[in-house]
Parts: structure tokens; sequence; C-alpha cells
């Protein structure tokens, strides 16, 4: 059954959803439009770091988006049925990827409810295409407001400096305390304590430390028990340097500034970063090399996906991460990629002395799904952590370093899993939770990869080995 | 002040709390002591990038790993993720697993190292049938997992069966034993210190094959066996053989038997079978089963002073004693007999069912089939409608079914008119798409293709992976 423009009114849940969606019929805004066998599917550009995924089932309205959005079907699913109802853009006929294929299977038998109050059949429709047609955004051309809004922005800027600043002062002050108790004190009572400068902390609007303590007692206890103390040193040490360069900003360099500014808790809009032409911008060829997903105390899930740029024309950063925060609520487990895609894009990143956290500006087409082995052959696994040695020299409360390596071995000394060099000058300690999925490569001899190192663990992500690839699910 | 500084003299104090341990007076930061506030936080950022260019401390030594001896070849690359995707995903009923699992095993083939996480329950239920490499993944975790290396050759010799899983162990003995019965039991005696309890007693089961007198020595020492079962088994084989060991149970049996003679110009015997008054008619069937557990038809029929071909007419009129028959059949392989009793008996399937029948011991791929086409004949089209009759006999044979069955299901509407079909139609396609032979997959598709499409979901994929690995390998 051919979807048609009544029931996609139908379907959708208001009027404002229909709206949106209508902004989102540009062909610019989808890289990748398909179909196969009552099927059809896209990428979307949204707001977010990585594109939103869309699949439709015409034969009987299933929809499924990896935006956050709690509306059901979302702006995004019913821009796709509107395109695919009205005919244009065109879609390519292809074979349905891999996440359209997960996506069938995982399918539970639904039915988008329509409600039958009306006698004749349907209720009417909560949305009208015809209305959203002719909806026409009116720029308002205010100076005079735009001045007193300008004017509220500043002021609402220099109170929050203000309230971080004093917020700040209180860190101090709790911090001092951790250092006269100790730190073995301080993990017996780690998640008490971390809650309540954290809660003072989101009052004084220093969201980004709060997060940072408040995920501070889950990071300790995944770690051996006899590492824990020197573990909270470290973590402690690193957020008085935080709060320390925010203060002294007049006296660092920007980019450096930038980053404790971030890190405390300023947060930078995609217009922003976009409109700043000193922000790196790279194009090329990139894969993606981890989807790593991590349920923060906030109730956001973190979304990182790391991207591996395949060719690089010159000199720059070879990895770059793309970071999304969605709801728990809304079920979205991982990001639109799968490891191993390829995407032809450019990204710009976000200011920093270490050009890691990026966005995507623009897609050229969709992604591919692709077999092919990265070329890992540069550096053996003591200069890759040669390399994080020096990016933490340069930030020092740098939290997760990509290191990608060859010649690398999985080793077991009792229970624990290790990544070491050939000469085993080396062994980065693995983290416990991919124990399971590491045990295959136990036997695996060399190995070429790509991993995360966090200060404590490596999370091993990619692994190139004679039986083929390995990712880490 | 240097790194090494920090950690001998500012790291005590930090750990313990200043508050305990004072930090040493000369450790002052910009000119700030270190009992300023300012001072100690200092303290406590430097000596934290002092710990934080520590490299990880190096293990004093390294487990050393040996891989399986697996010379299965991997499953093809490009049906990975759709088995995983089937397996690791939410089918309703074990049955692709089931079937998946078989055709591994026909192929030779083994899941790639990579998958074997997320198949994890699978290779753990099925790892006999998928190779080396997965027997040791499943038995990694256990206590009294072998030391020696896992390992399935293709092909076994005296050398090397000892090393194979039990399943090929047992297959071993009973190929040895058509051919050298003699040899094959000296095999046996050599290794049987070394079986588990539940191996023995499949390896016991291959002996019937070649059963003579001069394994009865062999036999009489296994009164000593530790596993019950062991024991009784071979008393089992030793009555079979006439020597003087009574079997009990063949005593219990003919206590309940009542044999009598009918007919006035032409006499035959009529057996029936006597149900104590304490058993309910729903109990019966297993209260059978559990009677002739031990007995064997040659026995029965020795004792009965009748031919063994003349038992099922004997037992014609009396559905107990005919189920009796069909239970012993069954466990003596001997599928005439299960065929003349069967005649009478219409709704055997279902009665074994009932039972609590959960193992047709050593029949071999052809026997089973076999089996199964025996039991469905009688029911023609009207095939059972509970589910639990389809899933017992797909677990019993673990194998397609034979095509006389599915005829009778793809060429009606009898799975559509299934009673809750439209609730549970999911567990009734894989189950069918898993019993499915592959000559009649593609009429499987096309009637798949008019239900519900999430009823088919699970059923259809099955049927493509299944296609996929047949026609990528060859058949064993």
């Amino acid at each position: 059954m051919a979807l048609t423009l009544d029931r996609i009114e139908a379907l959708a849940p208001d009027q404002p959803s229909l709206l949106a969606a209508r902004k989102l019929l540009k062909p610019a805004s989808w890289p990748t439009l398909a179909e196969s066998e009552g099927l059809a599917w896209g990428e979307c550009q949204g707001s977010g770091a990585t594109p939103y995924r869309v699949v439709i089932s015409e034969t009987d309205d299933g929809y499924k988006c990896t935006c956050p959005s709690r509306k059901f079907p979302c702006k995004h699913s019913l821009a796709l049925m509107w395109m695919r109802a009205e005919g244009k853009p065109p879609f390519a006929h292809a074979s349905p990827p891999e996440w359209v294929k997960d996506w069938l299977s995982r399918r539970r038998k639904t039915t988008p409810t329509i409600e039958k109050d009306d006698p004749e059949g349907y209720s009417k429709p909560k949305a009208s295409i015809s209305l959203a047609r002719q909806y026409e955004e009116t720029e308002k051309d205010d100076p005079k407001a735009e001045a007193r809004a300008a004017a509220a922005r500043e002021r609402n800027r220099q109170d929050r400096e203000a309230s971080m600043l004093a917020g700040l002062d209180d860190l101090d002050v709790w911090l001092n305390d951790q250092v006269h108790r100790g730190m073995a004190a301080f993990v017996a009572q780690s998640a008490q304590a971390c809650r309540t400068i954290a809660q003072r902390l989101v009052d004084a609007k220093v969201s980004g430390l709060a997060s940072r303590l408040e995920a501070l007692p889950t990071r300790l206890f995944t770690l051996p028990e006899n590492a824990r103390s020197r573990a909270a040193v470290e973590e402690l040490g690193q957020v008085y340097l935080i709060a320390s360069a925010y203060r002294r900003a007049a006296e660092l360099p920007a980019d450096l500034v930038a980053e404790a500014r971030q890190a405390a808790g300023w947060t930078l809009t995609r217009d922003a970063l976009l409109g700043d032409a000193a922000n790196l911008r790279v194009k090329g060829t990139w894969r993606v090399v981890a989807n790593i997903t991590e349920v923060q105390p906030d109730r956001l899930r973190r979304v990182e996906t790391w991207l591996w740029l395949e060719s690089p024309m010159e000199p720059g950063p070879r990895f770059a991460v793309l970071i999304d925060f969605v709801p728990v609520a809304t079920g979205a487990a991982a990001g639109g990629y799968l490891t191993g895609d390829r995407i032809e894009a450019e990204l710009i990143y976000y200011p920093s002395s270490l050009p890691l956290r990026a966005q995507i500006v623009q897609l050229v087409g969709g992604a591919q799904i692709t077999g092919d082995d990265l070329e890992l052959s540069a550096n053996t696994l003591p200069a890759a952590y040669a390399g994080y040695e020096r990016a933490l020299a340069q930030l020092p409360w740098l939290r997760t370093w990509p290191l990608a390596f060859h010649s690398g071995f999985i080793r077991r000394s009792h229970d624990a899993l290790y990544l070491c060099d050939e000469e085993r000058t080396l062994a980065l300690p693995l983290h416990a939770a991919q124990a399971t999925q590491l045990l295959p490569l136990l036997s695996m001899g060399s190995l070429r990869g790509i991993g995360l190192w966090d200060g404590y663990q490596f999370t091993l992500t990619w692994a190139q080995t004679a039986l083929g690839r390995w990712v880490y699910a | 002040m240097n790194g090494t500084a920090l950690k001998n003299e500012a790291l005590p104090s930090l750990l313990s709390g200043s508050g305990r341990q004072p930090f040493a007076a000369g450790l002052t930061m910009d000119g700030l002591s270190p009992a300023n506030s300012e001072g100690a936080l200092k303290l406590l950022s430097l000596t934290a990038q002092a710990l934080r260019f520590e490299r990880p401390p190096m293990p004093a030594s390294f487990s050393i790993e040996t891989a399986p001896n697996d010379t299965r070849p991997i499953v093809p690359a490009g049906l990975r993720r759709p088995i995983v995707r089937l397996l690791a995903g939410k089918t309703s009923t074990e049955h692709p697993a089931i079937a998946i699992a078989r055709t591994f095993d026909r192929l030779r083939w083994r899941p790639h190292p990579f998958d074997l996480p997320a198949l994890d329950t699978f290779v753990r239920v099925y790892a006999e049938q998928l190779g080396a490499t997965a027997l040791a993944w499943a038995n990694r975790q256990k206590a009294d997992a072998p030391d020696s290396g896992y390992f399935d050759a293709e092909t076994l010799d005296d050398t090397n069966w000892m090393q194979s899983p039990p399943g090929r162990r047992v297959r071993y003995i009973e190929t040895q034993r058509e051919q050298d019965p003699d040899r094959a039991r000296a095999s046996l005696e050599a290794a049987w210190a070394q079986q588990p309890p539940d191996v023995r007693l499949r390896l016991l089961q291959a002996m019937q094959t070649g059963l003579s007198e001069s394994d009865q020595p062999f036999l009489e020492s296994l009164d000593k066996d530790r596993a019950p079962r062991v024991r009784s088994f071979a008393l089992r084989l030793l009555s079979r053989l006439g020597s003087s060991h009574e079997n009990q149970a063949l005593q219990d049996c003919m206590q309940r038997i009542r044999q009598t003679q009918a007919g006035l110009l032409k006499r035959r015997t009529v057996l029936a079978l006597e149900i104590p008054a304490t058993v309910k008619e729903e109990a019966a069937p297993a209260w059978i089963r559990a009677l002739c557990a031990e007995v064997s038809i040659s026995e029965l029929a020795a004792t009965l002073n009748l031919s063994e071909t003349s038992l099922p007419e004997a037992a014609a009129k009396d559905r107990n004693m005919l189920l009796m028959l069909a239970l012993m059949a069954t466990a003596d392989r001997r599928l005439d007999l299960l065929e003349a009793t069967v005649a009478h008996l219409e709704n055997a399937w279902e009665l074994l069912e009932s039972s609590g029948l959960d193992d047709l011991g050593l029949m071999s791929v052809k026997e089973r089939t076999q089996w199964v086409s025996i039991l469905a004949k009688p029911y023609g089209r009207k095939l059972p409608e509970r589910f639990f009759s389809w899933m017992w006999l797909h677990k019993m044979t673990a194998q397609a079914a034979p095509e006389t069955l599915l005829k009778n299901v793809l060429e009606t509407d009898w799975l559509s008119a299934v009673p809750g079909f439209d609730r549970h139609g999911q567990y009734w396609t894989e189950i069918i798409a898993a019993l499915a032979p592959a000559p009649q997959r593609p009429a499987l598709r096309q009637l798949l293709h008019t239900f519900d499409p999430t009823l088919t979901t699970t059923a259809l994929q099955l049927v493509d992976i299944l296609d996929a690995m047949e026609k990528s390998g060859t058949h064993v």
C-alpha cells in the first residue's frame, strides 16, 4: 500500500511536527535516500553530531529514526514519508543496508494507532499538510527587540560568569576538605561527597565539572581496589586544574582557555562553531572505528562516534569524535553509524590545542559499508602511547585519547587481559567490560588496531587480525 | 620539584589525609606553604599529573594460550552477520538454533571465533556440533575442563578417537562394532575409565551393535561401575545374551502383561497391558515408558514365546500394549516393528510425546527420518495441532522432517488454521522453517509470504540462511 498524504496526516502526532517535517523536505538535508521492496530509508543531517538514520515501511506504516525525539513519528520520519508520497526527490533503488536489516529483524508486530472515534471510520487528523505548506516564517525585523535580546544575553552571560566563579570557590573548599581527610577516606564515601558538590556546581551553572564529579565514583569503582585512592588523586587534581585554568583565562593560550571553558560547562552551539572561521575544518574520507555509549548520572546517554581519516592530504588530526547526547528514555542505544562505515565528509573541530571533538559540516552521499582494512602501519604500541603522553603534556585534563598501533598482542595475566607490544615493554590493562569479547583474540597473535586509552584502561575498538576484522560491539 | 619527589613526599599525605599526615614542611609551591589551602591544592594537581605520566605496571607473568586444533573451515564471511542477527536476536523458539547447529555439523563448519561471544548461548548448547573451538569456548569456565587441547579431526582412528567430542566417539565405536566388534570392544575397554558417566552410557549403547558372547566378560565387569544407569544397561545387554543374569525389569513387565488366546477356528494370541488403578489416565504413557525402559523386544518376545513380528498383531486391541511396543521398537531401532505397531495406533506421535520419551539413542539420521515418517503417516493431513508435539518431534530428531510430512503442511491451509496462529504464528513458522527439507523451501517461502510479515520474519531469515549455507558448503 503506497503512502499517501492523507495517511501521513493521520499518522502525524500534531501540526508542529508537520511544520518541522516540511522544513526537512530539502534534498540537501538528505545525503542518502533509497528504497527497496516496500522499504524506504535515508540519512538526514540534523542538529546532532551524526546524521539521523530513518527507515519507513510502506506496507504497514512502520518507521524508525535514530533521533532522540519523543514524538512518534518524528519530523524526520514524517519528512521521509512525505517525500516518498510525493515522489520527489527520487529515491535510489538499492539493497537495504545492514542497519535497515537490523531494524527489520527486531520489529515487533505493532500497528500505528489511529483513533476511531468517527462512526464513519477515522477521526479527523490532528495535523494538516495543506496548512503546513501555507505556513511561512516571517522574520520579524525589529532592531530594538534584537538589541534588547542581545543585552539580555550579555547580562545573563555576566551573571553566569559570576555564579561560576563563586561555584569554583566552593569547589576549592570542598577539594581542600578531601585533601585534609585523605583520598582513602574520600573513595569510601565518594558517592555522597560527589553528589553534594555536584549539586552545588549545578546550581552555580558549572555543569561540566558537576558532571565530571558526579561520574567520578563510578569511574573509581571500575578500577581494582588497590588503584582507587591514587586514581582519586589524579581525578581531583584534574578538577582543580580545570578550575584553575578557568580562573586564569587571561594568562593562557586561547585554545587552552576554550578547553577549560568547555570542561567547566560552557557549550558551543553548532551555529557558533560553524560561524567561527578560525575553527579547523578537515575534508576527507572517514571510517567509523568505534561507537561508545555511556549513560551519565544526569540520565542522558552520551554517544561517541569515533572517526579515522583514511587518506590525510595534509598534516593534521587523524581522529575525530562526534558526540551526541540523547535522553535515556528514547531508547536509542547507538549513534547513526555502524563501526566500519565509510563517509565522505567535511568536519569542523571544536577549538582546542588537541583537536578531537568535531561535528559534520557536510556529507557527500551516505555512509558506505565496506570491509576494507585500515592502513595502521605507522606506530608500534609504545610509539602510539608516547603520542598520548605528548597530548597529556599539552592538555593536562585530557580524558580519552585514541591510539592506532601495529604489532599488538592480547595477553592474559591471572584474570586480567592486557594489550602488549611485541617486546613486552608496555602492557595496557584492557577494560574489564569487554573481557568476554576479547577472549577470541588471545590466540590471534599480532594484530593492528585502534582503541581508546582513558589513563587507566584501554578499550580496544578495532583489530585487524589473521582471521579478519574484530570490532567492539 | 620533580615527579619522583612529588610521589615520594606529597602522595603519602594526600592518600592518608593532610590532617593525619601533614605535608612535609619543605614542600612549597610558588612560595605557598602546603598548609595554605591554595598550596595544598597545587600540590594535589601536580602530584596528580606526576601520577598520570606513570606507565601502567607490567605484570610479572602472562599465561600461555593454546588455540584448539580445529580443522573445520570457518563459516563464510557473508553468512556471519545474518547468523548472529538471527541467533543473538529475538527468536520465539529454539528451533532456528537447532536447524543451524545441525547444518554446521553436516557441513563440518565452525562459527567464526569473533562471533562466539555474541553466540554464547547458542554455542554452549550446541558446542558438540560446532567444532573444537566452540567446545573450548563452551567449556572455558568449567572447573573440570580438560587440560588437553580440544580436538575434532575429520577422520578418526584408534589414535585420536578419544580426543573427539563425545557424540563422535560414540559413532566411531558403533562403526567399529559393525566392522570388528572385538577390536572395538578392546578400544572401548582401554579408554573406559577416562569417560564421564553420561558418555559411558552412550558408548555402552553402541555395544548393542554386533553384541555377542565374547562381550560377556566386559559387560559383567561393569557391575562395579559407579553409574547406576551404566550397570542396569549392562545387565540388559547380558540378559539379551541369555546369560544367567536376570533382568528384573523384564519380570516386572511380564507381571503386567495378560496373555490370552482368542478365536474359535484359528487361535491367536492376544496381549494386553494392565495399568495399576493408581495410575491416572494422563500419566499412563509415562508409566508405561518407565516399565519397559530396560526391556528389549527380543527378550519380551522370547519370554512370551512369540515371534517378534507377531507382537504388534497380538497387541492390536490394546492401546497401552501397543504404546509399550512402540516405545520398545524405538529403543531397539526396530523400525519394521514400529511401523507394524503404529498401523494400529494412529496417534502414536502424540502418545510417544506424552510418555516423556526424550532420546532416540544411536539412531542414524536416516533412521530418524524414517521414524518420523512412520509416526506421521496415520495422521495424513490432519496433523497434530499442539505446538509441543511438533517441538518434541524436532528436538528428538534434530533433523529436517521427511518431505511427506511437510507436503501436508505446504499443500493445505492446515498451518493458518491451527488454533491460535494469529497470536502465536511466529512459533509455528519458525518450527516449520526449521523442519523443512531443502527441496521444499521454495514452496515454504511461497506459503510464508502469504502471512503477515511480522509472523514470518525469523522464519524467512532462517530459510535464507539455511539455503545460503547449503549453497556455499558441501554436503557430508
